[in-house]
């Protein structure tokens, strides 16, 4: 699985858990604050749809990550690397 | 000092934890500082991070699983009450009332329905409307009977009610409290909030998180000449209280602690006493960093200035977070504290700790570990619960000083939000109204879209956290400001509250959560949906996204909480500082819905056409009118709220209920029934229920009966329970304001001049035999 098609997993999980319109959301977009407005709460769904999704353990990582889908899928698929 | 008249007085104490089975057991563990916390039995923790509860050991609540949990919980606490009060029935009085608080009622019957196969029998224990029923059954309590439903504040909420019914004479005794049961929804929804500790709770220590425990909690409260005339044992007066929302965040507080601060300021201010009078709080301190950072805030804050001798401490540490039920217990244990001049501890706290603790606690005395004798005067409970809902109330050995207002304001009906299966909007509405078309479907379903968020100024960002049941909340409220041209802002924020009233809550928001529990396990709980399970999140969204502050409660008992939340809402502008309350009714229509009413056999025979909707109506005072110059739509004249309980999901036999209240909101009318021009009922096309309505009417207007017109609108919206009995109301609102034109339709006498209509009785009904009738005038 390359970076985009994990980013677009990602998105599609976001729109599907989290009910955010898929025009809204792009790869490149902030999740958080002035973006698309997301919350605490939120992160902690999008913990546990990563971790369902891909089986990448995302509690306690920083802030960095959570910025946007690219920043999302980015950890995600290093994780994915490492593991290998 | 508070005049008799004003004086509402605790008789009956009635209490089951995980510390004990009666107040006795309870309160010598809790002054010895024993915890109940240990390895959850009821729910499942297979894979999750924690595993503990506090959960109630008594086996005489083993058996009757025909009643759910938690009303069994409230019947032992209630009969305790009883018990100690020295009271065992009563006889059906229209002045007898029960108030019981709760946050997720019967879900475990839930669970119990997808686990069986969807076996129909667990159905109708499910919401938490039943609990009030069962207790008013168990004393043939006649009066206003209604549930709470405001989470972790409920408990705190109906004791508030309570004594605001008896001050305005709606009541002279109430049976008031809260229950709550161990369940998966809450576990897992907690767990998947990260809110849970995994260790046991550790209020204003470590702050690692809630324990989830359960029990009940029960007083009985009197006016002070009902309880003096039966020479009743008084342990102590309630004296006022303050009830708030956030309007920030659904489920964590607000940092600077500002809503808290106006709860307790209220409760301070109403009773007539100063801050330095109250010699200890029961606080909320459920052990979660950013509610013990708000409440440490609170409490400097308002105490710190004080010449004050102040003791706090948090039973949760020993009781755990019961939900609906913290309210209650906790006033036990504070009623208890000022009785017997003792404290019971907060404990938990290490060597280290201790020395952690006194950096954070100044002046304040957090009674560590151990329980501290201490001579006290006035004591205060707090509750601040999910959904921005703040709640707080003193008990006193004295009488304090309460003032009530020397005139009864007039109450208008300013502004009108409709949201319904048959389109939204006000204009919408009468349009088809008029066209009259009958609904075909037997199941059908309110649409909101984004034009309708856009109407209200609502954004994306903010409605996609929404699940149904908010949303026509939402919807409906924003637009019911809209049309009273009510701009909220930082003057009237606090003066402004929110009354919502539902029948079955957001019930396929709840029975989704618990199949997804029951088919992936507890620990998988979505923490984006988890808020929108408690029945109070639909008014805590409306104050988020409208900016009110003042008062805010959900109460539930069928559908006719949608009328009930009017008579609720004009108590609120009599007795307290708001000058405008929307009073709503919502509930939500969906597959699952319809799956619940069909296996209760709803739909077999008759002309039943279950639907949804949300209704509010923006119900302003005479001076709050008056300031802003609007021209309302119509007057509410009189409210009354009576029962006659029967079977929970059974109407049969109730019928003197109706009559009752209907006598009742005439009388607070200051009207006779010759004076009633016109009547909008609750007929539904079930059997039973259309039945008790005409039988009931001829019983009370007699010869009349046959001249008076009749109108209805359920034809044209279905039954959506509270959203059709708020709209019935709407509807006479503006038959009266001549929006619907120059003669109406009605059931009976065909079309009606509406220029000879002048005073309208709106009436509606509620599973198991609660009536509320409201007189609406031109």
């Amino acid at each position: 699985m390359n970076e985009q098609e994990i980013a677009t997993k990602i998105q599609k999980m976001i729109c599907e858990k989290l009910g955010v319109d898929p025009e809204e959301l792009d790869n490149d977009v902030p999740l958080f604050d002035d973006g698309i407005g997301l919350d605490s709460i939120d992160s902690l769904e999008i913990i546990a749809g990563i971790d369902e999704e891909f089986g990448v353990d995302m509690t306690g990582v920083g802030k960095e990550p959570f910025y946007n889908v690219t920043s999302l899928a980015e950890y995600v698929a290093n994780a994915l690397d490492t593991d290998k | 000092m508070t005049t008799d008249e004003n004086r509402c007085v605790v008789t009956g104490l009635g209490l089951i934890s995980a510390i004990g089975n009666n107040v006795s057991q309870c309160w010598q563990n809790a002054i010895s500082g024993v915890s109940g916390i240990k390895k959850a039995k009821a729910v499942d923790t297979t894979d999750c991070y924690a595993n503990l509860a506090a959960e109630v050991e008594d086996e005489s609540l083993n058996g009757e699983e025909k009643i759910n949990r938690v009303s069994r919980l409230c019947i032992k606490a209630t009969d305790e009450a009883m018990q100690d009060a020295g009271l065992s029935d009563f006889d059906n009085s229209p002045k007898a009332a029960v108030i019981m608080g709760s946050c997720v009622g019967g879900v475990s019957n839930a669970e119990k329905y997808y686990k069986s196969g969807k076996k129909a029998e667990y159905v109708s224990e499910i919401p938490i409307s039943p609990i009030a029923n069962h207790v008013a059954r168990a004393y043939h309590a006649g009066g206003v009977v209604t549930n709470i439903a405001n989470a972790c504040a409920a408990g705190t909420i109906s004791i508030a009610y309570a004594c605001d019914l008896v001050r305005s004479g709606k009541a002279e005794v109430v049976i008031v409290g809260g229950a709550d049961a161990l369940a998966s929804v809450p576990f897992a929804g907690f767990l998947s909030l990260h809110a849970l500790d995994s260790q046991p709770c550790s209020p204003f220590n470590r702050c690692g998180g809630i324990t989830l425990g359960e029990g009940a909690g029960a007083l009985i409260i009197e006016s002070y000449e009902h309880a003096a005339n039966r020479q009743a044992h008084i342990y102590c007066d309630v004296l006022g209280s303050g009830v708030s929302g956030d309007a920030h965040h659904i489920t964590a507080p607000r940092p600077d602690g500002k809503g808290q601060m106006c709860a307790i300021r209220r409760a301070i201010e109403s009773s007539g006493i100063k801050p330095s009078e109250i010699g200890y709080i029961n606080a909320h301190g459920t052990g979660t960093a950013k509610n013990d950072e708000a409440e440490f805030l609170s409490l400097h804050t308002i105490f710190d200035e004080e010449d004050s001798d102040l003791s706090v401490s948090s039973t949760k540490s020993m009781v755990g977070h019961c939900l609906g039920a913290a309210g209650a217990i906790e006033a036990v244990f504070a009623i208890k504290a000022l009785t017997e001049g003792k404290i019971p501890p907060t404990v938990g706290y290490t060597q280290e700790d201790l020395a952690r603790l006194s950096s954070r606690a100044g002046k304040l005395d957090f009674c560590p570990n151990v329980a501290r004798e201490k001579s006290l005067s006035t004591v205060m409970s707090n509750s601040f619960a999910f959904g921005g809902n703040n709640a707080s109330i003193v008990f006193s050995k004295g009488t304090g000083n309460i003032e009530t207002k020397s005139t009864r304001e007039r109450v208008f009906i300013t502004g009108i939000g409709i949201v319904s299966p048959i389109g939204n909007g006000l204009d919408n509405y009468i349009e088809k109204t008029l066209a009259g078309t009958p609904l075909e479907s037997e199941s059908n379903e309110s649409v909101i879209d984004k034009s309708d968020y856009e109407n209200c100024g609502l954004k994306n960002s903010f409605c996609r956290k929404l699940d149904k049941f908010s949303r026509l909340q939402a919807v409906s409220g924003m637009t019911a400001l809209s049309d009273a041209g009510l701009t909220v802002n930082d003057d009237n924020a606090e003066q402004t509250g929110i009354v919502v009233g539902t029948s079955d809550g957001p019930l396929s928001t709840i029975c989704d959560y618990q199949q997804d529990l029951v088919n992936k396990g507890n620990c998988s709980g979505s923490a984006f949906k988890f808020p929108n399970t408690v029945y109070n999140a639909a008014g805590g969204y409306l104050s988020i996204c409208s900016g009110i502050r003042g008062y805010n409660v959900t109460l539930t008992n069928g559908a006719q909480s949608g009328l009930e939340s009017i008579a609720y809402a004009v108590n609120v502008l009599n007795s307290g500082e708001e000058k405008a309350v929307l009073a709503t009714g919502t509930d939500e229509n969906s597959e699952i819905v319809t799956e619940l009413y069909k296996k209760s056999g709803y739909f077999d025979g008759g002309n039943f056409k279950l639907s949804d909707g949300s209704t509010t109506l923006v119900l302003e005072s005479d001076s709050g009118v008056l300031k802003r110059g609007v021209k309302p739509y119509a007057e509410v004249l009189g409210c009354g709220t009576a029962d006659c309980p029967v079977e929970f999901g059974t109407l049969s036999g109730s019928g003197k209920a109706l009559e009752n209240a209907i006598s009742l909101a005439l009388e607070d009318a200051g009207l006779t029934s010759d004076d009633i021009d016109g009547i909008v009922g609750f007929a539904n096309g079930l059997q039973e229920v259309d039945k008790t309505e005409s039988e009931t009417l001829e019983n009370t207007f007699g010869e009349r009966t046959a001249e008076i017109p009749v109108f209805n609108i359920h034809k044209v919206t279905g039954e959506g329970r509270a959203a059709t009995a708020s709209l019935s109301a709407a509807h006479a609102a503006l038959i009266l304001s001549g929006k619907l034109g120059a003669s109406v339709e009605s059931e009976n006498l065909g079309e009606v001049a509406a220029s000879e209509l002048n005073k309208l009785l709106v009436i509606s009904y509620g599973s198991g035999g609660v009536y509320t009738a409201v007189v609406i005038a031109r």
